[in-house]
């Protein structure tokens, strides 16, 4: 917000001297913990000011004197509007004799947006600025997030000059408090822009126009006892609107002031408080009465009688508060609506329009009422924790935010799609959806970029890290660099509060957005964040948010970079540190199960088709999945299509990942244990089916005698855990709210207690990439032998020019067995090629795919963008 | 081929067009059997081979069937109720959708002389539909077993035709069948072998193919006045056929030193003794590890990767007395053959299906060592259906130890047939041409016996 203010050099200067009007306004602002507090520009003629705001467009405002020496106020606001600029221009008088020449200066007619009064109070400024701010947002704020509204009907300038600033000064001192329990800077300023709005309304017309358009969102009426009506002024003005609102709203709180003592009768008669002009304490008597009956102040439990019971400041102490107060109070507040009005006066919209349709009469009694209104008031509150990412102060002790920044700066693609997929699932009620299932993003503290950049900066490493090429190079030196002290100290404070093991992921700018999937490039590592006679989990976790920042320079990451249309030094580094979903089995820790599902299949069986999506779990931690290990695909549409028999012994699971949890290995990564172990652990049943090998027979659960395979039967079939479900109604969701195809990466635990809550998290969730042209192409007739391979499935198609390499996996020869050895050789090929920058065709056996768990070639640094084309070859079985 | 057996052929492709695999299968066992009717101008006389390529009875079905979308799928089922001359019918159901008529044809015409080589009272049959398990749910495949059996139950029966299982029909499959007929029938009878071994199966099982090579293999070398005792074998595989091929090697006394699965093999000069075999069937069953783990293991063993660019599997080139190929078909070849002969190998009985090329067979066999080929060497995995048929007729369950003694005399019975059919014929010691004889004579017999029917 810039204001130009035009005045002559003497007006300003007294302006001035008053308030020091520029610190004033700087100060009012930068209590609402603003980032662009308003500026201040003094011109003296019309001209000028034409001049400054047609050049300038900076400008929002213009404040002017009634008289400049080339025009008048009414004379610039015409000019200004003729000139096609869109500011408002606003008269300040200097002294009520200047007023007495402007009478219906900007009545009808008039181009100015405002005429007000100077009286020696520089905060008349922000009653400027606010006032014509309103009259500009209200329409727009009322309809689109339901502001509330107070009227405020006076005729009178000077009066309303002396205490719309007072209104404004408590609205803003109210505001204040509210932003406060904003968990952000943004839902801060959601509030700010929330605060209520004031109409400023000098004829009964105007107040009977105004309150029609606006009577959903008044919040209180505060009005004068006479003014004009029909054009004359009419005593009875005020009194007859107060009947209007009163009938229609019999809740709305009305003040009535006057110059006369006498009509405070009036005001009680039709059950409006009473102000009385003259009064030397009218300003303060207009706070008091604001602050009461507008829900301004703390919310205040009485008893019936009026008797002062209880106050509540902010919505966790009301909540608190109306745990131990008299149900009578709960039921006098409830009936009389007072919760639903303070809560939107404190821009709580949801909750008070929650709470306003019901009657103390629905309930049957106090103590329902009570609960009902603990209960949405601590929902609402959760809802509100959850759905943002809080900035995370060390001092802030509110549990219910699970989702933190440290430090500042971005927070890299997978934590923004985590927090968009936390948001979702509120949104949409997901995470409340399946009964007995806690589905959910796990407890999150996302680093932000900017301790990356602090900590390259501090220690000088950015430019070592960008040419070195040893990777182990860079993580010695990386590791034994500062961090950042401040980032250090919020960690350290992260990890009291969860004492719960860890992941830490890279969260890298360009990682996970729609086109360029880096999965497998960044490492995870994870920590039991326990045991400190063992280690320092502080100094673990800085060191392994150390380790994911040099593996943003790693020869692997430079490599991969060099195939997108990335720079390097763009990639900038925010990592994760996330609550891993599971339960401690003795020494080990792990999710019951982990997985991965995309809504889209490229390789259904039927009769699936693609847009059924796919699945892949294991037990244990997902690494298995990641790297392609054996697990249990299937279609989310059909669960029940499992393999049987033998075929499930065929690359079905013969161990799993977990965290050694009394391990003093500083390497932070999961470790491989047998089956048997799970079985001892007691979590192999639930996903679990034997084979025996006597009756040829595969027999769901451990029943039985016989070879223990993960099949997934017990979850999948018996519907131990509804997974199909939970990953269908999740991927129609997320396909929707992303735009496009999703892939998911989850862990589940059933818990370790029997008839404990199941719990659902995830992991990440990123925009499957799926280039995918939509024209049709129309090839003609081909002779045979000019083709070098076809194909009736492909992911698109195009053309390039200047192919002059082939690079192909003979299908005849190919192992299984040996695909790593095989990918290895790839990649050298495939870094030789890029390196001089020439398209090749590549043709392989299987399923391409950054360390893919689907079947075929576990290489993430090779992509079609590196490939001009690249083919998958599937191995036809001959039926036995 | 003669005359005969030529207008034979022309009449049997003529009468079932469109069938090759069938036509393929009467053809080499005519060619077998042209020395065998050359003698016994009966057998000509009666028609037999005539009657013997067509069917008794074939029955071919609807199995329609509702699948989990609430869709009717519809597939269809057959039964070739082949030869009953020496028994009720006997083979497997198939569920592949490569299943056809010719391709259940030629089985059931193997089938035949497969039963009737194990000595036991079965005829031939085949079996199945078209319809793939894979990818179905357990509901789908009862649904569709349940069809299958409403309409084969009136087919089939302890006394009339008893099928197993084949490819796409394991213990599952072979539940909901049982239970299906047993519900139709009202009645509990043995009418299929595979069952479960709680409701009617028989024990030995998946023990049954290995331990009956190493069986016919001790009854070789008894012709020879010689035992198993401290011979050095070479196994390839490591399943089931091997696993339980080298457990039966130790109990005789034999040295198994090799085992292979699909990416290479070890070889353990020292011998896989009871420890090692239990770490193998421990790596294979539960772990489902790679043999490779043996060398780890055992740091004295050597392992071997598969290398396809070789002509030769060195698997076979190691100094020993017996070979007992127990892993796949065609991992023998003229190469690996010559090797086994050059290693001093003198008996080779085959555990798996054709694991020998026909260049390696006739390596063996001019050659004159002991060769069993798979036709009577694995004949352990159908004698126990025959055994399973058995205990279900007597309302009793052997012991372990009890079927396999009856194993062992079945082994012993097949290789008499076949060593007294040779020397018969006039090829002594040609165990190939004694299992093609010998299977054939006895159904050729009984028809004869019994009639034109």
């Amino acid at each position: 917000m810039d204001v130009l203010l035009v005045s002559s050099p003497y007006d300003a200067f007294v302006l001035e001297e008053a308030g020091e009007l520029s610190e004033r306004l700087l100060g009012e602002f930068r209590n609402l913990d603003l980032h662009y507090p308003p500026g201040l520009t003094v011109v003296s003629t019309g001209a000028e000011a034409l001049e400054l705001v047609s050049r300038d467009r900076r400008f929002n405002l213009v404040i002017t004197a009634p008289y400049l020496v080339d025009m008048s106020a009414e004379e610039l606001a015409r000019e200004v509007d003729a000139a096609g600029l869109d500011v408002p221009v606003a008269l300040l008088a200097r002294n009520p004799r200047e007023l007495a020449d402007l009478t219906a200066s900007d009545g009808e007619g008039s181009h100015l947006d405002g005429t007000f009064l100077w009286q020696g109070d520089a905060r008349i400024l922000v009653g400027i600025i606010k006032s014509v701010e309103d009259r500009r947002n209200v329409a727009h704020d009322t309809r689109e997030v339901g502001v509330q509204v107070i009227l405020v009907v006076e005729d009178n300038i000077r009066a309303y000059s002396s205490f719309l600033p007072v209104i404004y000064a408590q609205l803003l001192e109210h505001s204040q408090r509210v932003i406060e329990e904003g968990f952000n800077i943004s839902q801060k300023i959601l509030r700010m822009r929330a605060r209520p709005k004031i109409i400023l309304c000098r004829t009964y017309e105007e107040a009977q126009t105004a309150f029609e358009i606006y009577q959903d969102y008044v919040l209180g009426v505060i009005s004068d006892v006479e003014f004009p009506r029909g054009g004359v002024s009419d005593p009875h003005a005020g009194a007859d609107f107060s009947r209007t609102v009163r009938s229609l709203y019999p809740d709305i709180p009305i003040i009535l002031h006057s110059s006369r003592p006498e009509n405070e009768a009036l005001a009680r008669s039709v059950d409006a408080s009473f102000l009385l002009k003259g009064s030397p304490t009218l300003l303060k008597d207009l706070r008091r009465v604001m602050l009461q009956d507008f829900g301004f102040g703390d919310f205040v439990f009485r008893l019936p009688d009026g008797t002062e019971v209880a106050r509540a400041a902010d919505l966790k102490s009301l909540a608190e508060v109306a745990r131990s107060v008299p149900a009578e109070s709960i039921l006098y507040h409830g009936s009389q609506n007072h919760f639903s009005r303070w809560l939107k006066a404190r821009t709580e919209f949801d909750l008070a329009d929650a709470l306003r349709p019901r009657k103390a009469s629905d309930y049957p009694d106090a103590e329902a009422l009570r609960r009902d209104l603990i209960e949405e008031i601590d929902a609402y509150r959760r809802d509100l924790a959850q759905a943002v990412v809080a900035d995370f102060s060390p001092g802030s002790a509110d549990r219910s935010v699970d989702f933190y920044r440290l430090g500042g700066g971005s927070l890299g693609g997978k934590a923004r799609g985590l927090a968009f997929v936390r948001q979702l699932l509120l949104e949409t009620g997901l995470d409340r959806h399946f009964p007995g299932i806690e589905l959910g993003v796990p407890e999150t503290a996302v680093v932000g970029t900017e301790v990356f950049d602090r900590f390259l900066e501090e220690n000088d490493l950015h430019d070592f890290a960008i040419q070195c090429q040893d990777r182990d190079e860079i993580e010695a030196r990386f590791l034994e660099a500062d961090f950042p002290e401040e980032a250090a100290r919020d960690v350290a404070a992260f990890l009291e509060r969860s004492p719960w093991p860890l992941a830490v992921r890279s969260s890298s700018l360009l990682e996970d957005s729609a086109q360029q999937p880096f999965t497998g490039v960044y490492e995870t590592y994870l920590l039991p964040n326990e045991g400190r006679l063992l280690a320092d989990p502080v100094e673990q976790t800085l060191a392994a948010i150390r380790k994911v920042y040099a593996s943003a320079f790693s020869p692997q990451a430079k490599a991969y970079l060099k195939a997108t249309p990335y720079r390097l030094e763009e990639e900038k580094m925010a990592v994760i540190l996330q609550r891993l979903v599971g339960s401690r089995h003795g020494d080990r820790f792990y999710p019951s199960f982990s997985g991965i599902a995309r809504s889209h299949n490229f390789y259904p069986a039927p009769p699936a088709v693609p847009a059924d999506g796919v699945a892949a779990v294991a037990l244990g931690l997902g690494r298995a999945i990641a790297e392609g290990g054996e697990c249990v695909r299937f279609s989310p549409r059909y669960p029940h299509h499992l393999p049987a028999g033998k075929d499930a012994l065929q690359g079905s699971q013969r161990g799993f990942w977990a965290l050694r949890m009394d391990s003093a290995s500083a390497s932070f990564r999961e470790e491989w244990f047998e089956l048997e172990a799970a079985e001892a652990d007691g979590t192999l049943g639930a996903v679990a089916s034997t084979y025996s090998q006597a009756d040829d027979t595969l027999h769901d659960g451990l029943a039985r005698e016989g070879v223990r395979l993960v099949t997934f039967a017990p979850v999948l079939k018996q519907n131990l855990f509804p997974l199909a479900e939970v990953l269908r109604e999740l991927l129609e969701e997320l396909k929707h709210g992303v735009g496009g195809e999703v892939e998911i990466e989850f862990a589940v635990d059933l818990g370790a207690v029997p008839d404990g809550p199941h719990r659902f998290g995830f992991v990440q969730m990123r925009p499957l990439a799926l280039a995918r042209q939509s024209e049709e192409l129309e090839l003609g007739d081909l002779p045979e032998e000019a083709l070098l391979c076809r194909s009736t499935k492909v992911l698109g198609h195009g053309r390039t020019e200047g192919i002059r390499d082939l690079v192909v996996v003979d299908f005849q020869r190919f192992d299984r067995a040996k695909s790593q050895e095989a990918a290895i050789e790839i990649g050298r090929l495939n870094s030789k090629l890029v390196e001089r920058g020439a398209p090749y065709v590549l043709i392989g056996v299987g399923r391409w795919g950054p360390r893919s768990w689907l079947p075929g070639f576990p290489w993430p640094g090779i992509r079609s963008e590196t490939a001009a084309l690249v083919g998958e070859v599937r191995s036809a079985r001959p039926p036995g | 081929m003669n005359e005969y057996m030529s207008s034979l052929m022309a009449e049997v492709q003529m009468r079932n067009p469109g069938e090759p695999e069938f036509h393929q299968a009467v053809h080499e066992v005519a060619e077998s059997l042209e020395p065998v009717l050359d003698r016994h101008p009966e057998y000509r006389h009666a028609k037999i081979l005539e009657r013997m390529v067509e069917p008794e009875r074939v029955v071919l079905f609807r199995v329609p069937w509702v699948d989990d979308r609430g869709e009717v799928q519809v597939n269809r089922g057959f039964r070739i109720e082949m030869n009953s001359a020496i028994g009720p019918y006997k083979g497997g159901l198939r569920f592949h959708p490569s299943v056809n008529l010719s391709i259940l044809k030629f089985l059931a015409f193997e089938q035949v002389f497969k039963n009737s080589l194990t000595t036991l009272p079965m005829g031939g049959g085949k079996g199945g539909s078209d319809f793939d398990p894979k990818g179905k749910s357990d509901n789908e495949v009862m649904r569709f077993c349940q069809s299958f059996m409403s309409e084969l139950y009136r087919h089939i029966g302890a006394n009339t035709d008893v099928p197993a299982g084949d490819i796409g029909v394991g213990g599952r499959e072979i539940g909901f069948l049982f239970g299906q007929y047993k519900r139709l029938r009202n009645e509990f009878t043995g009418v299929l072998t595979g069952k479960g071994l709680g409701w009617g199966g028989s024990l030995i099982r998946p023990e049954a193919t290995g331990y009956g090579s190493v069986y016919f293999a001790a009854e070789m070398l008894a012709t020879r006045g010689d035992s198993l005792a401290g011979k050095t074998c070479l196994v390839s595989g490591s399943g089931n056929v091997a696993q339980y091929t080298v457990e039966k090697l130790l109990e005789l006394g034999a040295k198994p030193v090799t085992l292979s699965d699909s990416s290479g093999y070890i070889y353990d000069e020292e011998g896989i003794d009871r420890d090692k075999l239990a770490f193998v069937m421990e790596l294979k069953n539960s772990r489902r590890g790679r043999i490779q783990d043996y060398a780890d293991r055992y740091s004295r063993a050597s392992y071997v990767a598969v290398d396809r660019s070789r002509d030769h599997n060195p698997l076979w080139d190691h100094p020993a007395q017996c070979a007992f190929p127990s892993a796949t078909q065609n991992e023998i070849n003229a190469v690996d053959a010559r090797n086994l002969l050059g290693n001093g190998v003198t008996l080779v009985a085959e555990g798996a299906n054709m694991p020998s090329t026909e260049e390696a067979v006739a390596v063996f066999v001019d050659a004159g060592i002991l060769y069993a080929p798979g036709k009577a060497a694995n004949a352990g995995g159908v004698a126990t259906s025959g055994l399973e048929m058995a205990q279900n007729s007597m309302r009793y369950a052997w012991t372990r130890d009890e079927v396999d003694e009856r194993l062992r005399l079945i082994m012993k019975g097949i290789h008499r047939a076949c060593v007294e059919t040779a020397e018969r014929f006039g090829t002594p010691g040609n165990y190939v041409n004694g299992a093609n004889i010998a299977g054939f004579l006895k159904v050729a017999d009984a028809m004869l016996d019994q009639g034109v029917v």
